[in-house]
Order: C-alpha cells, then structure tokens, then sequence
C-alpha cells in the first residue's frame, strides 16, 4: 500500500509524522500520525496505538497531548489514526458529533448505509498494523493500545477481544459500558442494529466476564471533575467491579480537579507511556 | 622576530627614552594586549611619532590592522611590480631588506611602517607555507624564463651550465662535453633540493617562533626577579632606615636632657645671684638710709644691727663661678650594628626548620613509619635529611596490656548496596587510639583480596561505597605497640538493604516474633490503661519503625500479608508523631489496606491525604521501593508485577520503614533482598 506522507516535524530528536494512505477495508483515504522516536534510526521499536475520541483526527492527539518526550525517552513508536472513515458521502454521517463522522466507536458496522466504510475495529485490528509493518521500523511483536473516551473503550475491547495480542492497555476516561450509557445506545443502535448481542461483543464491561486469562494489566485514569462522567456517559464503576470479580488487574485512578480535556491527558500521558514501556520493553 | 626587535632597538635611538617595549605578536591575532600596559607609551613605537590613527584602544588596533593590511597589499604591489616578481617567498627576504633600509631615514614619518613590515612578513609567510608547491614551481619556472625560451621548448638538463637545454644543443653545440640529465630528473632533484630547504626554513621559522615565546617567558622573569630584588632592599633598607632613626632620636633626647639640665643650673644660679643682689641693693639702702642725719643714739641703735648684717653677708661666699660649661660633651653614635644591617643585605636567612607534625593514626607498620612536616612557604630549600634514631628496646615502666579486640554490634549494624553501617563496642577499659577497618571480599571462606582502603576512626563512619553482592569479611586491626592482632569474622551481605525492627518503637499490642522480621497484632484489649507505652513508642497507631535507611540511592524490600489483613506499610522520618497515625501527618507515607463490606479499599497516605484510586486484585505481596535519588517510594503487587502507585516526595531527611496493623493478625517482611527484574523496568 502506497503511502504518501503529509508532513514530517522533528521533535525531541524523532520525528512527528502525518500520512495519507488508501484504506481497504474503510474504502476511503485514511491519516494516521506516526511519532518515530530516535531509536527508530537504529533498529525496530515496540509500537504503541493510540485511539482518539468523539470529534477528534489524526491531529488532536499529536498536538495536544506532550507525549512525544517519553515517548523518545522509551524509544516508542506512536501510531495514532484517525476516528472514522472521511468523505465517505454517506447521507447523515455529518449530523452529528457523537455518530458518523469523527465517531467511528470502533466497531465494524453490520448496518445500512454504514458497513461499507465504517469497518474501524478491522482497521486497527488488522489493516494499520500491517501497513505499519510494511513500511516502518516497527517490531510487530510487541504492540500496545491506549485511548481516550471513545478511544479508550476502543482500546479496552481490542485488548479484551484480542488476548495476547497487546502486552498492555490504557485509558483515559473510556467509555467502560457503552450499551449502558446513552452514547454507546446511540451507535451501536447505528452501526449494528437492535441485537444486543451484537452490541455486547463491543462492551468492555461485558467483555471481560468472559476474558480468558489474567495477563492483563490495564490502567485507569478518570478526572474526577469530568462532566461526562458525572452525566453517566462513562460508568468506570461496573467495569470495575467486572474486573474484581474476574480477577483481571486493573489501577484505577481518579484524579481529582480535573476534567475530560486534553489538558488531563497530557497530565498523566507521561505515566501511561512508562506503564506501557515496561511491558514493551522488557 | 629577533631581527625586528633589532630594528625597534634602532629606531628607538632617536628617542633618548632608552628600551621601549613591543608587543610580540608575529604570528598571534592582532588583538593582542601588550606586554607592560603600564608604559606610558602604550605601544611601543607610539613613541616614534604621532599620527591620527594611533592610540591605544582594542578598537584602534583593529582599525589600524586593517590600514596596515590594506597598506601592506599596496606595499606588496609594489615591491612586486619593482622586482618584476610574482608571488616569490623572495619578496619576504626582500621586503625586510627594504623596510631596513628604509626605516631609519623615516624615523618621523608614520611608525606603523615597522608593524607592516611585520605584517607584511607575516601574510607572505602564510602565503609561503599554503603555497610551497606553487611557489617551488613557480621558481623553477622562474629559471626556464631564459634567453633562449623563443625557440623551441628545452628538453634536456645540463648539469654544467644548471640550464636547460635542447638534446640538439648538447649533440652540436655549446655544451657537447657537458654532463646532461633527464630533464625530469633536473626537475626532481631541484625540488627535492627546494623542499629540503624549505623544510629547514620552516624549521628556523619554529625555532625562532619557540626563541621569540621564550622571551617573552624571559621578560615575566626579570619582572618578577625585579620585583623580588626590589622587595628585598626596600625590607633592609628599611630597617637600616629605622635603626638610623632610632638612634638619631635617642642621641638627640639625650642631647635635649643634658641641655635641660645645664639651663636649670644656670638659672639656679641666676636666681641667687638676683636674690644676693636684692640683699645687697637693700642693705644699701638701708645703710644710706641710715646714714643721714639722725640722732646718734637711733644712729646707734640701728647701726649695729646693720653692721652685722653687712659683717654676715660679706662673709657669704659668693660663688661666682659657673656651675656648668656651655659646652656639651661629644657624643658618638654607634653605627656598628647598621654596619652590619647593610652587610647583611644580601645574605639569604637560613630556612627556618620544618615543623613536623604529630605522628598520624596508622601511619606507620613494622617496617615503615610515616613522617609529615610543614614548610615555610618563604623559604627556599634545596633538599630535607631526615633523620631516625630507634628508641631503646626495653620494656617501658608502664605495663599496658594489648586492647581486646572490639564487639561488633550485629543488630544495630546496616547495609544495603551503597554500603554499610558497622558498629562495634570497644571492649577495652582504657581508651583506644584508633581502629582501623578493612573489607575483603570472601571468597571460599578464605581470605579475598581487599576491596578497600581502611578508615581509621573512632567515630563511626559509614563505611565507603562498596560492591553490590559481594559477601563482606570484616576483617579488623589494632595496632599498639606492635602489636597486632587480626580476626575475621563474617559480617553481612550486601546484596539489597537490610534494617531491623526498632522495638523501642512498638506499640504495646505490636510484637516482633522471634525471626526478627514478623510484626503481629495481639486481640485489642479493652482497656488502653493496661497497656505499658514505651518511652518512644507509638501509643495510638498499633506500630513499628524500622532502623533508619542513611544510604543513598535505591532501597527495596517486601511485605506479606494475608488477603484480608488490614495494615498500613510504608516509610517515616525518625520524629514522626508517635501519638499519631501513619500516613496522617507530613513525617510518614504509606499505603493502607483496608475491607469494607463492599470491596477492598486502598489509600495512600500522606499529611492524611490520599488519591482516590481503585485496585481489582488485593496484593499478597507487596514490594516496596524507596528511591533516595529520584524522591519517590513506590509500590508494587508483586505476584502480577504491578505498579500501584507511587509518591513523589522530596525526602528531606533519611528515613525508616514503618509497618502497622489494623488489626490482629501477622505482617512478614522480608529485606536484603534483590529487586526483581520486572520492578527495576519502571
């Protein structure tokens, strides 16, 4: 797969790099930023996959959130596509902010007129890590996922539904029980239709009843101050308590004064990126 | 840069000033300061003339560099056109030959002729050495420029006539008897020939590079040799001086007491004198008085006495001799000792001899003795003799038993990877001198080789840094009169940190099993009144310190404990408040377990504040890491290799590991051990 690169910004002695590439299983042109730290110059890197949530492209993540210092420090490659299929021409996809456009939830779509393009769980779970493979120093061995709300439950239920695949996931205020909140009702009603099993196979909460092994270490972080949560959009607590009673290890955090900006995430970005170095680089 | 400063030398004739002093930068960037910026002059050759363009600011330098250089490029335009040159090291030779011949006829036109010429110099020179090739050419070329170049080109080399010739011309003409060459090996040689000289060129360029930098180290040394001599006569001088002083007041002083005497003398005399002369003049008086016409009988009666007055008086001695001269007596100064202050002038004083320092601890074995002594920093010595004599043999009066050897204190010592604590008791009544420690390292029980240096102290001292997993051998050493006495003894292991449980600390329902290293809660009686608090024990908090961690660096270790425990473990400083809780005040941090009916509830505590965090897997064992260096203690779920959390705190002091319980149950530590691999990734 050809890919034409967008731009290229050198920082902290790597590089922040934008490409553009034709998407087979979204069957449009796709972005994705790539951070190549400097190690990358020397040999193969653990490549970790970042999400994004509602509203957000290839850019909001390597703008806003100050990762690319640890990123470089732990010789990281940091892949983080876009969060939905673009200029698709599907009549609705643009009406709203938390369904179609920008907001992919990471599933792959059973329902009219969406299934075509918006095959996001595909694409991240198969197609981008080829097309990284391919054609970046990337050691495809050694994978993890991290996100943010959106991006964050997308990241839960690829690890969850992908045991072995990620040596470890993260996330920033997920959306941890998406058939529980008005969100997740929202799209799933969307991309899947009326079966709820259909929906289940997406929850992270549901997902990890059934996660066969332990060999998970996930990583919480929820400001405390997020209106999201206070709206019920996130529901931590269930996923939680699903994790206690299934034995899976999860530090929880909630931090206090903060909110669901980017600013909270480049607060604890730093924690996330070592958390997931000491599983990639052991 | 000899011949230059020649050169000034001559220049300078013309100015009765005698040597003035130039700045030495040949070969050096044109900014340079000058040598002694306290002359007058401030540049040297200021002292030739006057232009507009000289004076004596950093910023003048360069501008007038710069006219130098722009007026040397004009100068070498010149000289080459006269010359009929090209860019031939012969214009360097040249140019001096002119600037010599020049100069002294132009001693008041503009003095920074002299410095182009050194200019001049130094640009060729640069041109010489980046150009020896071409200019090795050109000079060869120089040669073929000969009468006979009109004709056809020159092929062979006559070696008779040094020209190059045709083959043509040796078989028929002028040099048919001559010896010919190859015109490329005339060619080689000659540049062979060139470059040799060049090299030996090159090699006078160097050494009068080095001579010219010599001087300069040459000028600093008479300043300083000046300085030093000057130094010194004006001390003698001085004291010459005084002394003279010192004489002269005390002879005038004396001078001043013999006067003061002799005018009171005299006046002494003057002042009788006067009251003899008052009794006479009165006498008379009286007598004339007397004498006119009177009543003979009051004539009579005043008479007589009168006359007896005059019969006393007359018979006065009147001393009308001087009671002293006006002369003074000659007194002669004494000039010996002055004498002798100028003869001393040039003697050197003995140094004065070095003080030798007490004999250091340990500073000597049975063969060796270390001695140390100061100097004077005023004097200048040659060499030391140092001298020893051995003190008698015998037995000295006093009997002093050789010291037994010291009790090393196994509980209270401490170590870790950093190094180690080691106390000991001296086990001696009288005092010791000195102990001295060695560490080797064991190796199969016998002795290693020794790691360290030894510390000699009676203090304790932490011991220097040492290997990590390494086993120590403490291996001890007394000396006293000789006699030494050597004891290995096995110490501890440095692999990890180690530290005891301080029951001096616990709370009364807090005991300390028998390994040293288990905490338990007894039942929680009723009655808080029963319970016996120790002095510096915690009273409140059901609690234990450990001993204090005063390494640098990283530390870990690991707790146990049951599922449904309930305990707080972390660290504190010694002073932390024993009425209080762990984890509740400034002084303390630590992560607390506790269950309530819902769920496990984990806190990490510090100035009774914790993060509100949520931890699905209870950890069984805890792996606890303090990190001096980087101010954060971190906890880990050892059995799923699982950071909790960490505080990050900027420790101010050292301090303890502490460990609390809940209620009743056990707490296993266990320490001096490694960490574990997936720990030290984060």
């Amino acid at each position: 797969m050809a890919l034409k690169q967008i731009s290229s910004n050198k920082c902290f002695e790597g590089f922040q790099k934008v490409f553009e590439h034709d998407s087979i299983e979204l069957k449009c042109k796709m972005r994705f930023g790539i951070y190549l730290p400097p190690k990358a110059e020397i040999g193969k890197c653990p490549v970790l996959y970042w999400l994004s949530g509602l509203t957000c492209t290839e850019q909001n993540f390597i703008t806003k959130s100050g990762f690319h210092q640890a990123a470089a420090e732990h010789g990281l490659i940091v892949v983080a596509p876009d969060t939905s299929p673009r200029g698709c021409n599907i009549e609705g996809e643009d009406e709203s902010w938390d369904f179609g456009t920008g907001a992919g939830f990471y599933v792959d779509a059973t329902e009219e007129p969406w299934k075509t393009n918006y095959r996001m769980y595909s694409y991240i779970k198969d197609e981008l890590p080829k097309l990284i493979k391919a054609n970046f120093p990337a050691d495809s061995e050694r994978m993890s996922i991290f996100g943010h709300s959106m991006g964050g439950h997308g990241a839960l239920i690829l690890a969850l539904k992908n045991p072995g695949k990620y040596k470890s996931v993260s996330a920033f205020a997920p959306i941890c029980n998406p058939v529980q909140c008005p969100w997740g009702k929202k799209a799933f009603g969307g991309y899947l239709g009326s079966d709820l099993t259909k929906w289940e196979a997406y929850d992270a909460t549901h997902l990890v009843k059934s996660y066969p092994d332990s060999h998970l270490d996930i990583l919480i972080d929820q400001g405390k101050d997020d209106q999201f949560l206070s709206a019920g959009q996130l529901l931590p607590d269930n996923f939680i308590a699903a994790c206690t009673e299934r034995k899976i290890p999860v530090v929880f955090r909630l931090q206090q004064g903060y909110d669901h900006s980017y600013f909270f995430i480049a607060t604890f970005v730093n924690d996330h990126i070592r958390h997931h170095a000491k599983y990639l680089n052991a | 840069c000899f011949l230059h400063w020649c050169l000034e030398l001559a220049l300078s004739r013309s100015t009765p000033e005698g040597l003035t002093f130039y700045h030495m930068d040949l070969y050096e960037s044109k900014g340079r300061l000058e040598i002694f910026p306290e002359e007058p002059a401030g540049r040297g050759d200021g002292a030739l003339g006057e232009t507009s363009e000289e004076s004596t600011g950093p910023g003048e330098d360069f501008r007038s560099s710069d006219q130098s250089a722009y007026d040397l490029e004009k100068e070498v335009d010149e000289l080459t056109k006269l010359y009929g040159l090209d860019e031939d090291k012969e214009i360097d030779q040249e140019l001096l030959g002119v600037a010599e011949q020049e100069l002294p006829g132009k001693d008041s036109q503009d003095e920074s002729q002299p410095l182009h010429s050194a200019r001049a110099y130094d640009e060729l020179h640069n041109h010489a050495s980046s150009k020896e090739e071409l200019r090795s050419d050109d000079r060869q070329d120089e040669q073929n420029i000969q009468p006979n170049s009109e004709e056809e080109a020159a092929d062979i080399y006559c070696a008779t006539c040094k020209i190059p010739i045709r083959a043509f011309d040796k078989l028929f003409g002028d040099h048919k008897d001559h010896e010919v060459t190859q015109l490329a090996n005339a060619v080689e040689s000659a540049k062979e020939e060139i470059q040799k000289n060049m090299c030996k060129l090159e090699e006078q360029v160097t050494e009068m590079e080095n001579f010219a930098s010599h001087l300069e180290e040459i000028f600093i040394t008479v300043e300083e040799n000046f300085g030093r001599q000057e130094q010194n006569f004006e001390m003698h001088y001085n004291e010459v001086m005084q002394t003279l002083t010192q004489r002269y007041e005390e002879k005038v002083e004396g001078l001043g007491e013999e006067k003061k005497q002799k005018l009171e003398a005299l006046y002494g005399q003057l002042v009788s004198c006067g009251e003899n002369l008052d009794t006479c003049k009165e006498l008379m008086e009286t007598i004339q008085e007397l004498c006119k016409d009177k009543e003979k009988a009051d004539f009579i009666k005043a008479a007589i006495p009168v006359v007896d007055r005059l019969g006393e008086f007359l018979k006065k001695d009147m001393d009308l001799e001087l009671s002293t001269l006006p002369d003074f007596e000659d007194r002669v100064i004494d000039f010996s000792d002055v004498q002798q202050l100028m003869d001393s002038i040039n003697t050197i004083a003995a140094p004065s001899a070095p003080v030798i320092n007490p004999q250091a601890p340990n500073s000597a074995t049975g063969t060796s003795v270390r001695v140390c002594w100061g100097l004077f920093s005023d004097d200048t010595v040659e060499f030391y003799q140092l001298y020893y004599k051995q003190v008698s043999d015998d037995t000295p009066s006093e009997e002093q038993a050789a010291p037994s050897p010291p009790i090393i204190k196994r509980k209270e010592s401490r170590s870790c990877e950093n190094g180690a604590l080691v106390c000991w008791e001296s086990g001696n009544m009288n005092p010791v001198d000195s102990y001295t420690v060695e560490l080797s390292k064991l190796t199969n029980g016998e002795n290693g080789d020794i790691i360290t240096d030894s510390l000699i102290n009676p203090n304790l001292d932490p011991a220097p840094a040492l290997q990590p997993s390494v086993s120590l051998c403490l291996h001890y050493l007394m000396q006293f009169l000789g006699a030494e006495t050597n004891k290995l003894q096995p110490f501890c292991s440095l692999v990890g940190t180690y530290f005891y449980l301080n029951e001096d600390t616990a709370h009364p329902l807090l005991s300390v099993l028998e390994d040293g290293l288990t905490i338990a809660c007894s039942e929680i009686e009723n009655l808080e009144c029963d319970l016996s608090f120790r002095d510096n024990g915690f009273t409140r908090c059901i609690a234990i310190l450990g001993s204090m961690i005063p390494f640098q660096g990283k530390h870990y270790w690991e707790v146990e404990v049951d599922e449904n425990m309930e305990y707080r473990v972390g660290v504190a400083f010694e002073n932390t408040h024993r009425h209080g809780y762990l984890g509740a005040n400034s002084s303390s941090w630590c992560m607390r377990h506790i269950v309530t009916p819902a769920r496990h509830k984990y806190e990490f505590l510090h100035s009774g504040t914790t993060p509100d965090i949520r931890i699905t897997i209870p950890p069984k064992r805890i792996g606890i890491l303090l990190d001096y260096d980087n101010w954060k203690l971190s906890f880990f779920n050892l059995d799923i290799a699982q950071h909790l959390y960490t505080f990050n705190s900027h420790f101010q002091h050292y301090v303890h590991p502490c460990f609390a319980l809940e209620k009743p149950g056990l707490l296993r530590i266990r320490n001096g051990i490694a960490m574990p691999t997936s720990i030290t990734l984060l």
